[in-house]
């Protein structure tokens, strides 16, 4: 074979996070290569170090649009390649489509794709116009695009304005193109036809890598798969003899089974009630979809998934962070839907949140100052407008203490922590409000096996006092452990509600993909305990998934 | 500035990117303790005084005097270094020792107190994560509200009732008008997302504009030249005990304009409300998971900001000026560079007041006892405050922008694909 791409060894430190841990990727030429994890898997990253927006902290890289040259013993000849900037990259002959277009709007389809390598004419004095419209129209003969080059690119649809910036890199010269989440904003159809691009393109040998978090598409577009998990390679296979089932299972990862003990639960009331709810993204698509479901007291609601499929949006909405398009949040019977966020969090509502250092901690501020966050208005931190600081003081020790968060210093800036401890303050925070209700999203993400056991035992025993948990983790074996009743979102819907006791991983698998399997262990044995009329909604949710789904089967 | 760097940096030796050596140099600075900024400060107005100095030798040289003011190694200078900088920052203390209460030292004084203000109203918005460019609008209304209904008002009191009554309106008239200034912009941003920096400096325009034709029409002075508004009588001025003969130095308005720093620095440190202001002005998403209403606290911090910066115009108007006369000096903008220089501390303001208000007065004294023309003292005092202003502008860069999520890197651990960044 011959090798387009080797990436050896990579490593890519950040400041308390390893994002790529000794990476090795290697890319056929004239193959579509899919790098395909959850995100946070280190996909991006290690992509952004072939593009040379990162330098990579150890390892090396090696590209050759035509393939790499070997010595005799096989290894490679060419020297590795040290990008100090995607220009750099460029020269190389690689080219990257990020997930959102520099495109230039009110320009033309030929000015966009030669701006910055204009054909000149008149001694470089001018634009030759004619030249580029002609250099156009031929490079997009030559691969079959179907792309007007006079059209204005605000005139064009997405996927043309894709295809725009495919050609852009080409034009460049780039043999090895990568596409950042290419389908995200395609519809199914425009999913259809770029995949028949990168066709036309590996037909031509130049070499494509694809991100990606959608097994689907990296089956139907891939010849090869690398899984990445937790900055790792966890796997790298091909296509044609893989499995759905296999790929799901290298992307989710089996390592440590957490088994939390958890009795029975003993359901009460219902506290948190989601009816219809939709929302929209940042780039106003809609990432939940009509959703339905309620959580009872004593009981852990878990939601399970891919990253991305509507879970951020859906945990924002109902904790006051993200605006409903539709829909209803209730409370404890108190319709919250347009509260604010401190009104929730005074209604008894703790959420830990999936981002913690954009979100959950002032990275700039010390333990005490981000112990009152949340609570900087209500006893007993405040009283008539004055913050305590003694008594914050007080309760950030407490947390320190409870929840072993190190250095056990009250005074330590939030940004001086490592990610694990920052995680146990922030839980220890939440669940030190007292709460009814918990949101916890990826609540034990990047912390060590010992604090995660923690944290979930924690979580149990909240539940057992009563309270309501909404938990979303795209950790199977976490969900699978805590959760009573088992929710699998797909493309912003609700998939089914399962009995994760029952469940078998390959089936939670599948539904991450958005397939319904035949005799999936319904949690209808939880839902029967239930008072009748919230029962209701959460048939209706699971209706809705049913039709949803019949349409993404077929495409 | 951290293990994962420095290992880069050993593997990749001397061929490291100047860009990411300026990163660091940049991390550096944001990580400086207060001792390290206070000697970055004072080093800065060395190095400041030593460009300053060879300035004034080599325009002391390309002019011709009769007789040379200094020498050195035989070569004659037309200005005298020593004598300019012993000018620039002695001269405003006038003779202190014999006479602390000296005319020079008031006009230092008067000079610092506005500042104060001007500063403060800077630092209460950058805290808050908005930058209020807009600190001279709201002087300046402040300032004419002021002087409108404090002359108003004058008639119907007099004497020590009048300046008990008169002077505390005046402030509080101020504090309205400019807290309404500046919450407009704020309520921009707030609500429909227009630039503070933008909206705040077309205000500015507005307010000098309409103050100018309010001064030279509505309400002229019948019996004036120039664009004012009819003099104050002096009880309504504020009182200004210790010196004597003169209207425009008053160390009760200085302790006025310390006590509100320390006021603002307490109501920032030590309430809900201040911790609302502060999260939002570092981690806006952060303050919005903690409840803080974004909105809110932008229009409400850009009010108290707009305030603070009305009381310095109501302060200029009772002390210095007598009246409200156009082409108010630039104490809003300066304010900007005060509250650069503290490090948006508000107490800190005190110090870069007084930093000013000292150049502002000795420049005064340099064109008054040597030769060297204004320009090259305004040189000099430009000079001054670079030096010592730029390594905390830099500072205040580094912290709020994540230079590399930018340009492609990251100082912020990133467990997450950063796709949405690149």
């Amino acid at each position: 074979m011959t090798e387009a791409v080797r990436l050896d060894s990579i490593t890519k430190r950040f400041p308390g996070v390893v994002a790529n841990d000794d990476v090795t990727l290697s890319v056929e030429r004239g193959t579509v290569h899919a790098l395909l994890g959850e995100n946070g898997a280190g996909k991006t990253t290690l992509m952004n170090v072939l593009y040379g927006l990162y330098e990579p902290t150890e390892g090396d890289v090696y590209v050759d649009g035509d393939g790499l040259t070997y010595d005799d013993d096989g290894a490679v000849a060419d020297a590795p390649r040290r990008f100090d900037s995607p220009g750099d990259a460029i020269d190389a002959g690689v080219g990257m489509i990020h997930q959102h277009f520099m495109l230039v709007d009110p320009m033309t389809v030929a000015e966009n794709i030669t701006l910055g390598n204009e054909p000149r004419k008149w001694g470089g004095l001018a634009v030759d116009r004619d030249a580029s419209r002609e250099a156009v129209s031929e490079l997009s003969k030559r691969y079959g695009f179907d792309v007007e080059p006079d059209a204005r690119i605000e005139d064009v649809g997405v996927g043309v304005q894709q295809r725009v910036e495919i050609l852009k890199a080409l034009y460049r010269g780039a043999e090895v193109l990568i596409l950042d989440e290419p389908t995200a904003v395609l519809t199914p159809q425009e999913v259809e036809d770029l995949f028949d691009v990168l066709e036309e393109l590996t037909d031509a040998g130049k070499t494509v890598i694809f991100i990606t978090h959608k097994l689907g598409e990296a089956l139907e577009a891939a010849d090869e798969v690398t899984v990445l998990r937790d900055g790792r390679n966890v796997g790298t296979v091909e296509t044609a003899d893989t499995t759905r089932e296999e790929l799901a299972e290298l992307m989710v990862g089996r390592e440590v089974m957490l088994e939390t003990e958890t009795p029975p639960a003993t359901p009460g009331e219902t506290a948190l009630s989601v009816e219809r709810v939709t929302a929209l993204d940042d780039r106003d698509v809609v990432a939940v979809d009509d959703v339905s479901f309620s959580v009872r007291e004593g009981e852990v609601f878990g939601i399970a998934g891919v990253d991305g499929n509507g879970q951020s949006e859906l945990v924002e909405a109902v904790t006051g962070l993200h605006a409903l398009e539709e829909g209803r949040v209730e409370l404890a019977g108190r319709d919250v839907t347009d509260a604010a966020r401190r009104e929730r969090t005074r209604a008894g509502m703790a959420y830990i949140p999936e981002d913690r250092q954009d979100r959950g901690l002032v990275m700039d501020f010390d333990l005490t100052e981000n112990g009152v966050l949340g609570s900087q208005h209500d006893a007993p931190f405040a009283e008539r407008g004055r913050l305590d600081w003694d008594r914050a003081e007080g309760h950030a020790r407490e947390i320190i203490d409870e929840y072993d968060v190190r250095p056990p210093d009250a005074g330590a800036e939030a940004k001086s922590l490592s990610g694990g401890n920052q995680q146990k303050f922030i839980v220890g925070r939440e669940f030190s409000r007292d709460p009814s209700c918990i949101v916890a999203s990826h609540p034990t993400r990047g912390v060590d096996i010992g604090s995660t056991e923690f944290i979930h035992d924690r979580l149990i025993d909240l539940r057992d006092e009563g309270r309501a948990v909404l938990l979303v983790s795209s950790k199977l074996d976490e969900v699978r452990g805590l959760s009573d009743r088992l929710a699998v979102m797909y493309r912003g819907r609700i998939v089914d509600v399962v009995d994760p006791d029952e469940v078998t991983e390959e089936q939670l698998g599948l539904m991450m993909a958005g397939e319904r399997p035949e005799d999936v262990p319904r949690a209808e044995r939880v839902v029967d305990a239930g008072d009748g009329g919230r029962v209701g909604s959460t048939d209706a949710a699971t209706h809705t998934g049913d039709d949803g789904d019949a349409e993404v089967a077929d495409d | 500035m951290t293990d994962a760097d420095d290992g880069a940096s050993d593997d990749s030796g001397p061929s490291r990117l100047p860009r990411d050596r300026l990163f660091d140099a940049l991390d550096r600075l944001v990580a400086a303790s207060a001792t390290e900024r206070l000697l970055i400060s004072g080093s800065a107005l060395l190095l400041s005084v030593a460009i300053g100095f060879l300035l004034i030798l080599v325009a002391g040289r390309m002019t011709s005097c009769g007789s040379a003011a200094y020498s050195l190694f035989g070569v004659g200078f037309c200005y005298d270094p020593f004598l300019v900088y012993d000018s620039l920052f002695l001269g405003a203390f006038g003779d202190f020792l014999a006479n602390p209460l000296n005319g020079q030292f008031a006009t230092t004084i008067s000079e610092t107190t506005v500042l104060v203000f001007t500063g403060i109203a800077v630092a209460v918005a950058f805290k808050a994560g908005v930058f209020n460019i807009g600190g001279q609008g709201q002087l300046v209304f402040g300032a004419l509200a002021s002087a409108l209904v404090v002359y108003g008002l004058s008639a119907s009191v007099s004497g020590l009732v009048g300046t008990l009554v008169l002077v505390p309106v005046g402030l509080a008239v101020g504090a309205f008008v400019g807290g309404i200034w500046g919450a407009i912009p704020g309520a921009l941003k707030a609500y429909a997302d227009a630039n503070e920096v933008i909206t705040t400096i077309m205000l500015n325009f507005v307010a000098t504009s309409f103050a100018l034709y309010l001064a030279s029409g509505p309400f002229k002075a019948p019996d004036s030249f120039a664009n004012q508004t009819p003099t104050l009588p002096e009880y309504a001025l504020f009182p200004q005990p210790l010196f004597p003969g003169r209207t425009d130095a008053s160390l009760l308005a200085l302790a006025l304009a310390i006590a509100v720093a320390v006021g603002i620095a307490f109501l920032l440190r030590a309430t809900s409300f201040g911790y609302d202001v502060r999260t939002s002005g570092i981690q806006p998403e952060a303050a919005e998971y903690g409840g803080v209403d974004a909105a809110r606290t932008v229009v409400t911090s850009m009010a108290l900001s707009g305030a603070l910066a009305g009381i310095g115009g109501a302060v200029y108007v009772l002390t210095i000026a007598g009246n409200f006369q156009t082409g108010v000096p630039d104490y809003g903008f300066d304010g900007i560079t005060v509250s650069i220089l503290a490090g948006n501390n508000p107490v800190g303001a005190i110090a870069a007041a007084l930093l000013f208000g000292v150049l502002k007065s000795g420049s005064i004294v340099v064109d008054v006892g040597t030769d060297v023309p204004p320009q090259l003292v305004g040189v000099l005092r430009g000079l001054i405050v670079l030096f010592v202003a730029m390594p905390e502008f830099f500072r205040m860069i580094g912290e709020r922008v994540d230079v590399r999520d930018r340009f492609g890197g990251s100082r912020d651990a990133v467990a997450t694909d950063g796709g949405e960044e690149a």
